[in-house]
């Protein structure tokens, strides 16, 4: 049995060890917020926090989660912070369609609470490690820039 | 469907990691960015593997970074980002390790994987190899010291036995003072990217005069390659170097190194940019006040 702490719920699996993390979340879990991209971690759309750092939820197996703390989208969705990013992101129309969002805006809620006045090469890292086959970015940049603001105080 | 599973053990000290690696022979998951690609299976399906696992990652032991007297040991497990954060990493491998990947994955993925995994491409490994970095690998017998050079044997080979763990990476007597560094990383796509060419190289300077010259490159054998016999031949010379000096180091590096065709470049690119990257470190990027490390 994995133990684990899952969107603040305290979960267990018997799921096998080398089963990847996406997977358990979503067919186990029902947490489909999670995409699935590459599956090679060059993507960024299966980003979750673990202990509050993002990663790839394609990388990891299931046995080295043991005691840690996940949230996913499904669970950061809930959050304050969640309605500003999600207020930003549609005002700058950010999102097109719609697949890399769940990752970037994990990526986003991390950078921001690591760096809350990020300028905008730091966003650009920020997110280099996810994907958007639409906006060019530049349309994102902006919502995290817009976010950055209007949450002032509270990343 | 019969469900291919193996056992897997997550111990909570390092003893017990290695009293069971001496009793049976298995596979040990650090971050598992590199691993997890390479064992995947259809989706939903675990990632595939021969032997029973050993996960590490958590290990506390396996996270300390420390000094003694000039040397810096660096734990095993300490992933991208915590070396990243800190203070006595020394300022190149932290550039360095700013070209890996992208946060994600440098949250995840660990130094000493990084060696394991043995990619000639590996990026960190081109600074390991002029650091002359040390391997300590541990097993109930006891501890060991090899230079990563010939720990590192070819693509995905090391030489460690099944009873053994890397525990600590040691950087020898690091003086970043009155030495030059660069680190160069060419690849598709600056994030996420697995390198094509990847160049490192250091000069130490006293007096005007060079006194230490170091320059390895990554992606151009099966293993990251460094050439001392050429390295000495600038030792002496004054700086900025005379343009014979270059081009008889350069044209030393040309007849060395031998890269090959793959998906992910070619031979006559990959040869044609390391030598470009070399020529311009000797010729500009030292001078360069962005480069110096100091």
């Amino acid at each position: 049995m994995i133990k684990f702490k899952l969107n603040g719920k305290e979960v267990e699996t018997s799921a096998p060890p080398t089963l990847r993390l996406i997977d358990l979340l979503r067919d186990e879990f029902d947490l489909i917020g999670t995409k699935e991209g590459c599956g090679d971690g060059e993507c960024g759309a299966c980003s979750v926090m673990v202990n509050n750092l993002v990663q790839n939820s394609c990388l990891i197996p299931i046995g080295a989660i043991e005691c840690a703390d996940i949230l996913t989208i499904d669970g950061y969705s809930k959050t304050e912070l969640f309605k500003i990013l999600s207020d930003c992101y549609s005002e700058a129309g950010a999102v097109q369609c719609g697949f890399c969002i769940p990752g970037m805006v994990m990526a986003s809620a991390a950078l921001l609470s690591e760096n809350p006045n990020p300028t905008e090469e730091e966003i650009r890292e920020g997110i280099s490690g996810n994907l958007c086959r639409c906006t060019g970015y530049n349309m994102i940049v902006d919502a995290i820039s817009l976010a950055a603001k209007k949450g002032d105080g509270i990343w | 469907m019969v469900m291919h599973t193996v056992s897997s053990y997550r111990f909570e000290s390092l003893e017990e990691t290695i009293s069971q690696l001496s009793k049976e022979d298995c596979q040990i998951i650090a971050g598992g960015t590199d691993i997890m690609v390479q064992h995947k299976s259809p989706r939903g399906v675990p990632a595939k593997f021969e032997k029973p696992i050993v996960f590490i990652d958590h290990l506390k032991e396996l996270k300390k970074i420390y000094q003694n007297n000039q040397d810096i040991h660096i734990g095993a497990c300490c992933s991208y980002s915590e070396l990243l954060k800190h203070p006595l990493i020394p300022k190149i491998l932290k550039v360095a390790i700013q070209q890996i990947a992208a946060p994600a994955i440098r949250n995840r993925g660990t130094l000493g994987g990084n060696i394991c995994n043995a990619s000639p491409a590996g990026d960190t490994l081109p600074l390991l190899y002029i650091y002359n970095a040390k391997i300590k690998l541990r097993s109930s017998k006891g501890e060991r010291l090899i230079e990563i050079k010939d720990f590192i044997q070819g693509p995905r080979k090391v030489k460690i036995s099944k009873d053994e763990i890397l525990t600590e990476i040691i950087l020898p007597e690091v003086q970043e003072e009155g030495t030059h560094f660069v680190f160069e990383k060419v690849a598709n796509r600056r994030a996420d990217a697995i390198a094509k060419i990847s160049f490192a190289g250091s000069l130490r300077l006293d007096e005007g005069r060079i006194i230490d010259a170091r320059f390895a490159f990554g992606a151009v054998g099966p293993t990251v390659v460094r050439f001392m016999d050429i390295e000495q031949t600038i030792v002496g010379e004054a700086f900025p170097l005379d343009n014979m000096v270059i081009d008889r180091v350069v044209a030393g590096f040309d007849r060395k190194i031998n890269p090959i065709d793959d998906h992910r470049s070619t031979a006559v690119y990959r040869k044609t940019v390391a030598l470009n990257l070399l020529r311009y470190f000797l010729k500009k990027r030292a001078f360069k006040e962005g480069h110096r490390i100091n």
